[in-house]
């Protein structure tokens, strides 16, 4: 069994998250609670450390770099959200994340997943090289067009779109068990770990 | 009407079990793991390997053996390694497996020239916020981006920095979370710079990436604890056996428990066709 307080301190707490399984509890709640605290003040104690004094305490106060200041108020006008009569001052820095981050990720995001997702349904000579390839292209290829065809409602469902979009929801059922699956063994590899901290770090039953 | 309590319970059983009295599984390593350590392995010796650590400790199960499998190969290797983070809780991770592996490697080490020296062999960059600065700045110079690594020594006097300069030094950038961070690395960092991209997923996640696998945008994928385990085989087929291999180890518990979903989800069917007959 361990001698280290901090390997006792995590197996306690451990237990009392999975107390919930039986029924909702103080102890549980009190886990809860202090799993959120932690995280909250871990957070900000390294925002300031890491990144508000070495990039802007330190050299402003040094008397470097004094347009860091402008960027700072700009900032600091997020926090008025708590003075209701200054609040719509907000928006300013809103809109510069805003602005940054949507002429960042746009033009990338339609290339990579867009662009590059067509690309990669298109037919090609080079996809019929074996038979697995060959089956699986045809099968992507078909999914796709099928899929899509599913979630195109400006028009009736008659004929082949009616066909095409029955199959799109198999693809979509195929899709979903997928992931399924995966989310069983996810949720599965979690539960393992616990256990395993719990026998090995904590109790040392297993090697 | 079974009580959730009992499937908790036998669930639990169905897992400590093979904890305590582990049978011998031998994962078969699929071809989307292949190929990211087929690419690490066949990497040219000048180029490093980027690992971001982009998890918290509650998905450490599936993700932290795929670190440290990661990490064995490339000191195997002799693979330069950079390990940095995009989120605050996977710093305390990537230390952990760093310290691990250097301790494994060092203790079997007779010369410093078979020692994994920090600065030399590996770094730790540390964490960047917010995420586009790291992931574009690299692009341009990564001791810019990380002026101090996570030791608060001065990344450009460290000599691996020296020679590893922005992504064009770097081989591949394997980026391992629980969110869609690797896809960051590849909308951010490969749409602009073209650096091969390799993920690590949790299982729960990992079969929305499938497509960029596909698409060539994905070197290679691991998915869940499963991916984990299969590239600790492979690493173990070329390099030999190492200490301990976490995600294997799991894996007797992992298809305990998957037999145990299966046959629930069968009873179930069968008991909503029967109750649906009698209606």
């Amino acid at each position: 069994m361990s001698t280290d307080i901090w390997v006792w301190i995590a197996a306690i707490l451990t237990l009392g998250i999975f107390s919930f399984l039986y029924k909702d509890n103080p102890f549980y709640r009190f886990c809860e609670h202090l799993f959120v605290g932690i995280t909250n003040g871990y957070a900000i104690t390294f925002y300031w450390h890491r990144i508000l004094v070495p990039s802007l305490i330190k050299p402003v106060s040094q008397g470097e770099k004094l347009y860091l200041l402008i960027f700072a108020f700009i900032g600091a006008l997020y926090f008025t959200r708590f003075i209701p009569r200054l609040s719509w001052l907000v928006r300013i820095p809103i809109a510069f994340v805003l602005g940054y981050g949507a002429g960042a990720a746009i033009p990338r995001t339609i290339e990579t997943s867009i662009i590059e997702q067509a690309k990669a349904t298109i037919l090609q000579r080079s996809n019929f090289l074996n038979l697995f390839d060959a089956i699986s292209s045809i099968i992507i290829f078909f999914g796709v067009i099928a899929t899509i065809i599913y979630f195109f409602f400006s028009t009736e469902r008659k004929g082949i779109l009616k066909h095409l979009a029955y199959s799109g929801i198999i693809f979509i059922m195929l899709g979903f068990g997928a992931s399924f699956g995966y989310t069983v063994m996810a949720r599965i590899s979690l539960l393992i770990g616990r256990l395993t901290f719990l026998l090995r770090d904590w109790l040392g039953i297993i090697k | 009407m079974v009580s959730r309590r009992i499937i908790y319970l036998i669930l639990t059983l169905v897992i400590l079990i093979p904890l305590l009295r582990p049978f011998k599984l031998k994962p078969l390593p699929m071809k989307p793991v292949e190929n990211l350590f087929y690419y690490i392995n066949n990497m040219p010796k000048d180029k490093a390997l980027l690992i971001s650590v982009d998890y918290s400790p509650d998905t450490e199960a599936e993700l932290h053996p795929m670190t440290i499998a990661l990490l064995k190969h490339a000191f195997y290797k002799r693979i330069k390694v950079g390990v940095l983070t995009l989120t605050l809780l996977g710093l305390g991770l990537a230390e952990d497996a760093l310290r691990t592996v250097v301790k494994e490697f060092n203790e079997r080490a007779k010369t410093r020239e078979d020692s994994i020296i920090y600065g030399r062999d590996y770094v730790f960059l540390g964490w960047q916020t917010p995420p586009l600065v790291p992931l574009l700045g690299m692009g341009e110079s990564i001791t810019k981006v990380f002026p101090v690594d996570y030791y608060g020594n001065r990344t450009d006097t460290l000599p691996l920095l020296q020679q590893i300069k922005n992504y064009r030094d770097v081989g591949i950038v394997v980026s391992i979370s629980g969110s869609a961070i690797p896809m960051w690395y590849v909308t951010y960092a490969q749409t602009t710079f073209g650096v091969k991209v390799g993920a690590g997923f949790t299982a729960v996640s990992a079969a929305d990436y499938y497509p960029y696998l596909n698409s060539g945008q994905l070197t290679g994928l691991l998915a869940g604890m499963r991916g984990g385990a299969e590239y600790e085989e492979l690493v173990e087929k070329h390099f030999g056996k190492t200490k301990r291999r976490k995600a294997t180890e799991a894996m007797s518990s992992q298809t305990t428990a998957h037999i145990m979903i299966i046959i629930l989800i069968i009873i179930g069917n069968i008991i909503y066709f029967k109750q649906r007959r009698r209606k």
